[in-house]
């Protein structure tokens, strides 16, 4: 969080979009074509999963894949921003600019 | 009235309090395009509203129905199965976006946008309960009251309302209206369905009464992108600087020509209107969603002042410098070429659509059986009956690679209801002199009874004994020819 904060020129409002929000969309992409594919309740054969209906099944896959998109946006944003060494020494020396 | 106001310009060193009072609280405009939207928003918002009220053949018109895999739109019912035709029409969707930015700039953010549409509503609720802009200022700023508290807790006592009217409608979509009414009034809605409705209700009240213009700002990637499809013939909200500068007040009997001035009067009106805060006069910018609304101020004030309207238009780049306007050009034909495929080979396959499959599966426990001198594979067929009314089909089999087979099932014809699946079990039969292969393909056929159209088939594979290498004909002494394994 420090790291952001001393750093970071992109205003916070669009931090929280860039990792809750785009993953939201992106979620909503991945649970449309993944249950429309696959039914939860041939799924639940193959793994032992706790007694749910297609409906759970939906919103818990939908939050799932909400986590795993909301992580990667996490890193992402994360990742835009200079590590410690290259803050000390002035940014972005190293990409030559 | 003579003179016509001319407000202090606006002061961009204020209080970051009195920018944000400035920014939420836009002026309410009148005019051509103002009366677009409110056309927009009505046909929109009674669309999104009314359709899960609509029955059609004793169900509801449009019902997603999650929990049985169905969606139901008018006529048609939808499977998994045709998950390729919701592609196709995302498809069609984003293209016909592209197409419309490049023709006319921000069409869908102006008018279409569930954001600008659900913004508009709120914004005259809150005009409704708080009076004006100039009187939502002035209550803005007075110190805390018995009769702020009781106007502002109105007001979002209104927008919850209507939020969670708005969050009702939307699930509405996928558990029937009536239903669900139901249900909200005994209090007994599934946790899910309360879980989507307080979502969709709190988004709504969220992003149309506090955020507002900030999704456009920061949470849209079409805001972000769209600059792509833009050239100098799209058509984009514009001001003429030519005209209009240098600006300034004056009277309205001055001869402003004659004291050097251009036609903008420096009123601010195009500033104080605009959701999003931006000023028109400093040249397109990404954050004016073409809303349009300067236009209708700006006209107004020109009336006023006896001039020609537009000096704030629709127009495009090309125009705006004294260039001709290309409607037609590459990126305008090439995405209208791509669009009219995608919407060719969507309305091909809707209209051919068979509502009809056939899954087989071949028993996997024994490769085959010999019975009565011929070979026997077992399948399993699912037939699944897509349509809204019971079929009855013929099965039947046809072996591409072997001659004479024979289907066996306890039922053929067999009926199916309306969106059921069901399970036949069948045996084919061959003698075993007409394999070729250890392994030949056949297919499956079904086909309704009374309509021979509605036709789908399947392939398989039928599985034998090593077939002969070299057979060996052989003549006995009576005449008789027979063939065995050499």
């Amino acid at each position: 969080m420090q790291i952001w904060d001393s750093t970071g020129s992109i205003p916070k409002p669009q931090r929280i979009v860039a990792v809750l929000w785009l993953s939201f969309l992106m979620a909503g992409i991945a649970t449309g074509i993944f249950f429309s594919t696959i039914d939860p309740m041939e799924l639940k054969y193959c793994v032992s999963f706790p007694e749910v209906n297609r409906t759970e099944a939906y919103s818990i896959g939908f939050f799932l894949f909400w986590l795993l998109t909301a992580s990667s946006s996490l890193l992402a944003v994360f990742f835009t921003y200079p590590s410690e060494g290259e803050k000390n020494t002035g940014g972005s020396s190293r990409n030559g600019k | 009235m003579n003179e016509v106001e001319t407000p202090r310009p606006p002061t961009p060193a204020g209080s970051s309090h009195d920018r944000e009072v400035e920014q939420a609280l836009y002026r309410e405009v009148h005019g051509l395009f103002a009366g677009l939207r409110v056309v927009a928003v009505a046909a929109l918002l009674g669309i999104f509203y009314g359709l899960p009220w609509l029955p059609w053949d004793g169900r509801q018109a449009v019902l997603f129905d999650l929990p049985a895999r169905k969606f139901y739109i008018f006529g048609l019912t939808f499977w998994p199965q045709d998950f390729l035709l919701l592609a196709f029409l995302l498809i069609i969707a984003a293209l016909s976006l592209f197409f419309f930015t490049a023709l006319a700039g921000r069409l869908w953010c102006g008018y279409a946008c569930p954001q600008t549409v659900w913004t508009e509503v709120f914004l005259w609720l809150e005009h409704l309960i708080e009076g004006d802009r100039q009187k939502q200022i002035k209550l803005d700023k007075s110190p805390h009251s018995f009769r702020k508290f009781r106007i502002k807790a109105t007001k979002h006592a209104v927008w919850i309302i209507f939020s969670a009217f708005t969050g009702f409608t939307f699930v509405a979509y996928f558990t029937p209206a009536t239903e669900l009414a139901g249900k909200v009034a005994s209090l007994n809605l599934g946790p899910w369905e309360a879980f989507w409705l307080i979502f969709y209700g709190f988004a709504t009240y969220g992003n149309a009464g506090w955020l507002r213009e900030q999704v456009c700002l920061y949470m849209c990637p079409y805001a972000r992108f769209q600059s792509a499809m833009f050239d100098d013939d799209t058509l984009v909200v514009s001001y003429d600087e030519k005209r209009g500068e240098p600006r300034g007040p004056r009277r309205v009997e001055t001869d402003h020509r004659a004291r050097g001035l251009g036609d903008c009067i420096n009123c601010t009106l195009c500033v104080q209107v605009c959701p999003t805060g931006i000023d028109i006069r400093d040249g397109l910018q990404y954050q004016c969603i073409s809303c349009s609304a300067c236009i209708d101020a700006c006209n107004d004030v020109m009336d006023k002042m006896s001039y020609p309207r537009g000096l704030i238009r629709y127009t495009t780049q090309n125009a705006i410098q004294g260039k001709k306007t290309r409607v037609l050009r590459p990126r305008i034909i090439i995405y209208g070429i791509i669009l009219l495929i995608f919407t060719g080979v969507f309305a091909y396959l809707i209209a051919t659509r068979i509502p009809l499959q056939l899954d087989v599966i071949r028993d996997r426990n024994q490769l085959y059986q010999e019975k009565q001198g011929q070979i026997e594979n077992v399948y399993t067929l699912k037939v699944l009956n897509m349509d809204d009314h019971p079929h009855q089909y013929h099965i039947s089999v046809n072996g591409e690679e072997i001659e004479h087979m024979r289907l066996i099932a306890d039922q053929n014809p067999v009926a199916v209801n309306a969106g059921e699946v069901l399970v036949v079990p069948v045996r084919v039969r061959a003698d075993e002199e007409h394999l070729e292969h250890r392994i030949s393909r056949i297919r499956f056929i079904i086909s309704d009874v009374h309509n021979p159209d509605l036709e789908v088939s399947e392939s398989a594979r039928f599985l034998g004994p090593m077939p002969c290498l070299n057979p060996i004909s052989q003549k006995s002494a009576d005449g008789i020819s027979s063939r065995t394994c050499g």
